[in-house]
């Protein structure tokens, strides 16, 4: 009787204590966690399209800075090796600002962040998104993700899935621990098209330069990045609408499912594994208490 | 086959064996269960953030080429199997089918295999309804994981990012049904006192009469016979509960 008891508290102990162990690994805090909202001491590149003269310095500066490759033809777009590109507006004679500097947009609600499985991208505490290549396992998800379409895969082997990701650091191996810090293709360019600074200062730069393009006469000079994406630290003073730069207009709906993904279906679909590990060795404990082997067959 | 077992004249235990499967089955079972096994392991490792250490990096380049290598495999084994034996996998297939007998089984389930009360069970075939349940879930996520994982593989670029983000949800939902009833599936062939023989007609291909006889009636007697003591059983049942 007394062994039975003492089997039963065993057992029941044992029960206990691997419910909590699961539900401990299952609930421990996501190292993907990402902020909601740009915080005060975080940093932004502001972009102003009327000032740029496409002189691509800011790509040479960029290639430099990260010894970066050059490509075998002049890209189109962005890549693993082109990380800073100058694009032309679509719709837009020559005379009328045509260019566009296209990088990386680094989001507040970074998708690339949210769906790397490895925690190779991840989000510095100045804002921007960094990659610690050593940690990549060249899954890709990411350059699926992005609602801009930033990160690339480079070394691509198709069969046997090895790569690494490239994407614009944000010139993090040049950023001090304190203040504004250095970013490559800002001090490359020659007319101030590109700057960097606080988030919260060139914000409100960004809002007068548009209310005095406004005043100017241009109608759709508009700040893209305040509250896209959750906020992004490339901040962009445009001339147009956002598709006439090739930028979406809702760059919300891979990021929401990213947070349905990574927030709901993982968890979930750990709680349903932990739980069924959990029913069968309850199960298998319920059983043997009622059914003695040797009366079967 | 019979064995006899030893002991004293009283205690010999006579057990007769019929065949249950044939030996490509087995093959084909333990080489998809060899196949699912590191699918499934490399899979949780990619997945859960709690295996995150060995998804990085070179280990990770490694748990995703082994990821794949298995997932070849373990798609290709359906397809050899039916280039080997047409015959036999469309007659397994037919006897995969659910009847209104699966849903007394269902019912009854519970209160048979957990507690132990040998309430009376509707007919089986050679494959009762937990293996039929067992079978489809299997059939099913075989197919969405080879689609959608193929669609991952080498549709990046190829296909647009929001059907590949789609591809990953389904993927990952259909993983972890897959996982779930594997480890039901594993837990009642190897530790349910009342599933043993299921083990046994893997292993070696044979299963007992007498637990034919009871657990798969309709398969060892034939439908009619096996409907015949089952009703038998039933009137008896609510006769002793009277």
């Amino acid at each position: 009787m007394d062994n039975n008891k003492r089997a039963m508290v065993d057992r029941r102990g044992f029960l206990k204590l691997t419910g909590v162990g699961l539900s401990g690994l299952i609930l421990q805090p996501s190292e993907q966690a990402f902020a909601s909202a740009p915080g005060e001491d975080e940093v932004a590149i502001l972009y102003d399209a009327s000032e740029c003269i496409g002189c691509r310095d800011c790509e040479r500066a960029c290639k430099e800075c990260n010894n970066l490759p050059t490509e075998p033809v002049p890209p189109s777009d962005l890549s693993a090796i082109t990380w800073n590109l100058i694009k032309q507006r679509k719709g837009v004679d020559q005379s009328d600002w045509p260019f566009f500097n296209d990088q990386c947009m680094h989001c507040t609600d970074a998708a690339c962040v949210m769906v790397c499985p490895t925690g190779a991208l991840y989000k510095d505490k100045k804002g921007f998104v960094a990659v610690d290549e050593d940690k990549c396992n060249g899954c890709g998800y990411c350059t699926q993700f992005c609602p801009f379409s930033v990160p690339d895969l480079k070394d691509v082997n198709l069969i046997t899935g090895k790569a690494k990701v490239g994407k614009c650091i944000f010139c993090c191996q040049n950023q001090p621990q304190e203040g504004v810090g250095r970013v490559a293709c800002v001090e490359a360019c020659p007319t101030g098209a590109l700057t960097l600074g606080w988030r919260e200062d060139q914000l409100e730069v960004a809002r007068d330069r548009v209310a005095q393009l406004k005043a100017d006469g241009h109608s759709k000079a508009m700040l893209y990045g305040e509250s896209e994406a959750g906020g992004l630290h490339r901040l962009s003073i445009l001339l147009d609408e956002p598709s006439a730069y090739g930028l979406p207009v809702d760059p919300q709906g891979p990021i929401t499912l990213s947070r349905v993904w990574q927030k709901i279906i993982q968890p979930l679909g750990e709680i349903a594994l932990g739980a069924t590990i959990l029913g069968v060795i309850g199960a298998f404990f319920v059983t043997r208490r009622n059914i003695r082997m040797e009366e079967v067959e | 086959m019979t064995v006899r077992l030893k002991g004293t004249e009283r205690d010999v235990v006579t057990i007769r064996w019929i065949p249950k499967y044939t030996t490509i089955v087995r093959l084909g079972h333990w080489l998809h269960t060899v196949t699912f096994v590191p699918l499934a392991i490399t899979g949780l490792i990619l997945y859960t953030p709690l295996f995150q250490s060995l998804a990085q990096g070179e280990a990770g380049l490694f748990v995703r080429l082994a990821h794949r290598i298995a997932a070849v495999l373990f798609g290709l084994l359906p397809i050899l199997y039916f280039i080997i034996e047409p015959r036999r996998f469309i007659m397994s297939i037919q006897e995969f089918m659910f009847d209104r007998d699966d849903i007394g089984w269902v019912m009854n389930a519970f209160s048979y295999y957990l507690l132990g009360r040998h309430g009376v069970m509707p007919p089986q075939g050679r494959f009762n309804t937990g293996e039929k349940m067992n079978g489809l879930i299997m059939c099913v996520t075989w197919v969405v994981l080879g689609v959608t994982g193929l669609l991952m593989w080498f549709g990046k670029g190829v296909i647009s990012p929001g059907l590949f983000h789609w591809m990953v949800l389904i993927h990952d939902v259909a993983m972890i049904v897959a996982v779930c009833m594997f480890l039901v599936h594993l837990y009642l062939a190897v530790a349910h006192p009342l599933m043993w023989a299921g083990l046994v007609s893997m292993r070696f291909g044979v299963t007992s009469a007498a637990y034919a006889a009871e657990h798969h009636a309709r398969w060892y007697y034939g439908p009619k016979r096996a409907r015949q003591l089952y009703e038998e059983a039933r009137k008896k049942a609510a006769e002793a509960s009277h």
